[in-house]
Formats: C-alpha cells, sequence, structure tokens
C-alpha cells in the first residue's frame, strides 16, 4: 500500500536537455514513483512527455497523470525576482496512471487521489 | 508569425480565397469527428470518418480536403484535418468495459497510442485549430492546458469549441471561464445547433 513521492530540485532538471530531461522522468514513473518538481515543464516538454509516454505504452505501463502550476509571471515583484535570476513559483506533479486515480487542476492547485491496489 | 499575417494581409488585399486547413483538435470522446462529420456531410454529403462511444474510435488523421462551406454572402473553403483525441493515458482494460476482447482492446490501445503522436507531430501543418471540448466536464485539464499551450507558442488561431450543449448538464460557461484568452462557441455537433455562428467564428479569426 506505499505509495512513493519523489521531491527533485530543478537544479536536478534544469541543466539537462530536453531528451534527457524527459527520460529521467520516464525512468522515475516506470519505477512506480510519483515525481513532484519544484518548476514547471514549458508546454512543448509537456508534448514531448506524452509523445515519449505513448511509445512506452504497454499491459504493465497504460501512462501517466500529469499537472503543472505555471510560474508566475505577473505582478512587478515577480519581474523583479525572475529579472534577478530568481524563480517565482512553478510546480509539476507527474506519476504513473495506475497509481494516481484523480488528480484535478485549479488556476493555484493541484489535488491528487493516489492509490496502490 | 509573422510571415503568416503578412501572407493573411496579402490574400485579403487581393482578394485571393485561402484554403485554411483546420485541425479538430481534443482529447478523447468530445465530438471531434461527430463534429468534421455535421460540416463534411452538410455540404460535400459525405462523412469523414466512423463515431463511437469507445474512446479513441479515431486512431489516425482523417482528411476531407476542400470543403466549401457557404453561410450568409460569406465562404470558407477549408481542409477539415480530424485529429486522434489527445491523452496521457490508454488503457486497454478500459475497452474491455465495452465487451471487446482482449486481443482488440490491446491492438486498439496500440493503434491510439500511435494516433496520439500522430496528433501532436500534426500542430506543426494546421492553419487554425478548433478545440473540441465536451461542455458536460470540467475542462480544465492538463490535457487540454497542453493542447492549448502547444497552439499558442506556434501562433495557430484558435477557436474553442463547447460541445454537447444540447445535454442537460451542459455547462459551457465553465469553458469560457477557464480559457477566457480565446473564443467560444457553444454547438451540439450531434443535432447541428449553432453551425453558422462557429462559421462566422472561423472566418472572423483565420489569417
Amino acid at each position: 500500500m506505499k505509495i512513493e513521492l519523489e521531491f527533485v530540485s530543478s537544479d536536478v532538471l534544469n541543466p539537462m536537455g530536453e531528451d534527457s530531461k524527459i527520460e529521467y522522468i520516464i525512468d522515475k514513473i516506470k519505477k512506480d514513483k510519483i515525481l513532484i518538481t519544484d518548476d514547471s515543464l514549458s508546454h512543448k516538454e509537456e508534448a514531448r512527455l506524452i509523445e515519449e509516454t505513448m511509445k512506452r505504452i504497454n499491459e504493465n505501463f497504460p501512462g501517466i497523470e500529469v499537472s503543472t502550476l505555471k510560474e508566475t509571471k505577473h505582478g512587478f515583484r515577480e519581474k523583479l525576482i525572475r529579472l534577478l535570476g530568481g524563480k517565482t513559483g512553478g510546480l509539476t506533479i507527474i506519476g504513473p496512471s495506475k497509481l494516481i486515480k484523480r488528480i484535478k487542476k485549479e488556476p493555484q492547485q493541484i489535488l491528487v487521489l493516489a492509490e496502490r491496489k | 508569425m509573422p510571415w503568416r499575417r503578412l501572407l493573411g494581409f496579402f490574400r485579403k488585399f487581393f482578394g485571393k480565397k485561402k484554403i485554411i486547413r483546420l485541425g479538430f483538435y481534443g482529447p478523447p470522446n468530445s465530438g471531434k469527428t461527430t463534429l468534421a462529420n455535421r460540416i463534411s456531410v452538410d455540404w460535400t454529403g459525405e462523412p469523414v470518418g466512423t463515431v463511437s462511444e469507445i474512446p479513441h474510435e479515431t486512431r489516425e488523421v482523417q482528411k476531407k480536403e476542400r470543403v466549401t462551406v457557404k453561410f450568409g454572402s460569406k465562404k470558407l473553403i477549408m481542409s477539415l484535418i480530424d485529429m486522434p483525441g489527445i491523452a496521457t493515458k490508454i488503457d486497454f482494460e478500459e475497452f474491455l468495459e465495452f465487451g471487446m476482447t482482449k486481443e482488440d482492446a490491446k491492438q486498439r490501445a496500440k493503434e491510439a497510442t500511435k494516433g496520439v503522436i500522430e496528433a501532436i507531430k500534426w500542430l506543426e501543418n494546421v492553419d487554425m485549430a478548433l478545440v473540441v471540448l465536451d461542455a458536460t466536464k470540467d475542462p480544465y485539464t492538463q490535457v487540454n492546458i497542453t493542447i492549448l499551450g502547444n497552439l499558442e507558442a506556434r501562433n495557430i488561431p484558435v477557436v474553442l469549441v463547447a460541445n454537447k450543449t444540447d445535454l442537460k448538464d451542459a455547462k459551457p460557461e465553465w469553458i469560457e471561464e477557464a480559457f477566457p484568452q480565446h473564443p467560444v462557441v457553444k454547438v451540439s455537433a450531434l443535432k447541428g445547433q449553432n453551425l453558422e455562428e462557429l462559421y462566422n467564428t472561423i472566418d472572423k479569426h483565420s489569417r
């Protein structure tokens, strides 16, 4: 009944190229981990993640659930932080669909129900 | 992209009617093929593809070239490109619930994964996208956000279609609230309701 959550810093993912990043994520998910990163994937990366997931789907791996909260872009404070090289948030949760029974996205929060049978 | 706008300007200036490559995007079972069929049958007498209550009925990109639609004093010439539904998971066991054999269900799932990849690759090749959403369901899903984000990143004009408005649970206002940056047209593809407004919106937003 245990479910493993892995929190990964964006410092691990960001230096990777797109291919390596997607490979890293799918590798973790196929090991039945739910991955949480303190950064958001770009829309292009999300599309690549879906494509690469599709290539790997089989009887034991029916796919993924993913939800992203984008970095806050509005407001003077956020702009200033980004100008100084800082980050203003963003979050991605990705996990195997056989574990994540429900994922609901709202503009500023993600609700996840995970269960291992 | 600026060249698209420039091309659109010259076409309008010289009065040349462009053939719009219109992509039908959305999650599975939102009514993409039903809508493409409705438009195609109304104006050519032939459907684009088959529809089914089983998800992922469309597993290959289907096209109907050069469909001329007349409404009011206007005319649209479009190539209808019906895409497989985009999803992050395809579980063959879901198909078993519709009475399919295990072998057929696995084959359908395999074909569906290829369809999703094909639909994503086609993002590069459409002039405009109708993102067809089931108005009875929560529109704020990651798949919908990813589809829209990728279309926006490519500067492809988008019209959101709030489909299935004939159903009593339909809440097309959810779609308007979730994605206020795009025009929303409320239709029932099944009953052919409100298509003239859809044609007007396509005409207004195409380049």
